[in-house]
């Protein structure tokens, strides 16, 4: 008996992880697989490109309408090369990131305590319910008057775009946690603190990070708008300003930029995401 | 002196306008060192009384003494398993063992080490820095009972901990608890609806009445130690059983009869 019980431990307790260890055929088969849709991948954007190319040389639509990927091309490189595009990409993603930044340093712990404390939430609820339907564009003509169109201008724009819905996102996150887990950890003796610090904080980062996620894009409409209305550089400016001067493929080069540098940032974002919430990694 | 008393002991919920009364003067004394287990219907109470003793929930009226003094809040001395394991997810197994520890305030070294000690007492050295998404269910319940261990409270308190394991790892993982208590010698209050898994672990089985639950036979497990599950054909265990069997019957039975009495006005759906 006591034989079967050590051989039904071996069976039963193999852990997940090693249960799906994929053979090295496996392997090779979705390497195969990945190559392929590659492959694809890469042949339906270059079919997309010809295509394009081809309506423009063909003078289907005339370029001041729709502009031919190589006159895009052409505008790009010499805005590369006096340095005006990485200027704008600078200047957006800095504006970006220091008022997504600072909304999300305020509004992380302050969307803790109001998940967790009904006195905290009592205080600041009316005055988010009267934020949060505000656009962050209605923001622009106050924030204009109040700060001109320098960068804190931007930067409060994006604070505002990004922070009410920053906070809703933390506070639903927070009142996620299971109480289970929170019940336990009482029971180990945590205090009230230490329970926000070591239960409630992490246990609401993967669904503060996902909102974050949806913020940050929002931030980015937000700046672009901004720069549209009022600004020196950045790309909302450049395609704005493009777009008066009559030079379509400046437009559409800057939309190239935004959509180019969004996805970079993205990128990061996920590695600092695995960072962040490394107990989720066999869950992605 | 007796660690845990339970001294008239009642509970009622209110929901609504209805009042539910969960347990009714409850008493029962439960000695250092003892593993006891409590059987009873579902709804009769149980795990309202484990829930009591952790501090959880008060008493409504009466109450529970450790070491003589009444349990007024959250009590890290009693030590709560949970069926659903509870466990940290964002927590390695080595971060959830070492948890109470760090809330004692005890050095990272220090509580490291103790950690270590008591994931191999459960026999998962190699799994330290595993996170619990990645262990069986067997696995999270060693965990859950090597961080209560760790954290050293007087008593354990299980509820139904193995309800959720395969029957194949429930009984492993009752031989395996049978040893880590011998091991460190604790006092374990112990809830099932198994009478087989009270009969192989128990020194004392308190059968409870139906709703409000009541102490209705409080029983000496007089089996020979250590006990397997082979010992499960011997005449002494299948008398005890059906003693238990018997008793629990006609609280079964008329919990049912509560449970008709109550949803009388869907009766056909209730009983089927
Ligand atoms: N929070 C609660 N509110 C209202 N009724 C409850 C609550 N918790 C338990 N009960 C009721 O009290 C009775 C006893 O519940 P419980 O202690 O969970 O029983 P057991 O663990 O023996 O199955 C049940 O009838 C249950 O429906
Ligand atoms: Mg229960």
């Amino acid at each position: 008996m006591s034989v079967d019980i050590e051989s039904a431990r071996l069976t039963t307790d193999v852990p997940a992880a090693e249960a799906e260890m994929p053979t090295e055929n496996a392997d090779l088969l979705s390497k195969l697989r990945r190559y392929r849709n590659l492959l694809i991948s890469i042949f339906s954007v270059v079919t997309f490109i010809s295509v394009w190319e081809l309506v423009g040389r063909l003078g289907l639509v005339s370029p001041v309408f729709l502009p031919s990927p190589s006159l895009i091309y052409r505008e790009g490189v010499m805005l590369f090369q006096n340095g005006v595009i990485q200027t704008d990409i600078l200047a957006s993603t800095r504006r970006v990131l220091v008022g997504f930044g600072i909304s999300a340093a305020v509004a992380v712990p302050l969307g803790l305590l109001m998940g967790t404390s009904e006195t905290l939430k009592a205080i600041f609820d009316p005055i988010l319910s009267i934020i949060r339907p505000l656009p962050a564009l209605s923001w622009i003509p106050l924030s204009m008057l109040w700060l001109g169109i320098g960068e804190s201008q931007k930067y409060a724009i994006v604070f505002m775009g990004a922070f009410a819905p920053t906070l809703v996102y933390v506070i639903d996150a927070t009142r996620r946690v299971d109480p289970l887990v929170i019940k336990a950890a009482k029971n180990l003796g945590a205090s009230r603190l230490a329970v926000l610090r070591e239960v409630i904080l992490p246990g609401a980062m993967p669904n503060i990070i996902s909102g974050l996620k949806v913020v940050l894009a929002v931030a980015w409409t937000c700046i672009i708008s901004a720069e549209m209305v009022g600004a020196s550089n950045g790309l909302g400016y450049r395609i704005w300003s493009a777009k008066d001067w009559g030079n379509t493929p400046q437009v559409l080069l800057g939309m190239v930029g935004i959509s180019l540098t969004v996805l970079v940032i993205d990128t990061i974002f996920k590695k600092v995401e695995e960072k962040l919430i490394p107990w989720e990694r066999n869950r992605r | 002196m007796s660690l845990i008393v339970f001294e008239n002991v009642s509970k009622w919920y209110v929901d609504g306008k209805t009042r539910i009364q969960a347990v009714d003067n409850f008493n029962l004394s439960i000695e250092k060192g003892e593993f006891v287990c409590i059987v009873g219907a579902s709804g009769c109470g149980k795990s309202t009384l484990l829930n009591m003793v952790a501090g959880f929930i008060k008493p409504s009226s009466g109450r529970i003494l450790l070491n003589g003094e009444p349990i007024t809040g959250i009590d890290p001395r009693c030590g709560m398993i949970f069926q659903n394991y509870a466990l940290f997810p964002w927590k390695t197994v080595l971060g959830n063992v070492e948890f109470g520890l760090k809330m004692k305030g005890v050095p990272k070294k220090e509580r490291q080490k103790v950690a270590r000690e008591y994931i191999s007492m459960v026999g998962l050295s190699g799994f330290e820095n595993s996170y619990p998404s990645e262990l069986s269910g067997g696995m999270k319940q060693r965990v859950t009972i090597a961080r209560a261990l760790a954290n050293d409270p007087e008593i354990l308190l299980m509820d139904e901990p193995f309800a959720a394991l395969d029957a194949m790892t429930r009984q492993v993982m009752q031989e395996e608890l049978l040893r880590i208590v011998d091991e460190s010698n604790k006092t374990t209050l112990f809830i099932t609806h198994s009478i087989d898994e009270a009969l192989l672990l128990a020194d004392r089985v308190i059968i409870m009445s139906a709703r409000p639950g009541r102490v209705k036979q409080d029983l000496t497990i007089d089996l020979p130690r250590p006990r397997h599950v082979s010992d499960q054909l011997s005449e002494r265990y299948l008398e005890l059983k059906n003693t238990i069997w018997s008793s629990v019957e006609e609280e079964v039975l008329h919990n049912m009869l509560i449970t008709y009495g109550e949803n009388n006005r869907q009766p056909k759906r209730k009983l089927a």
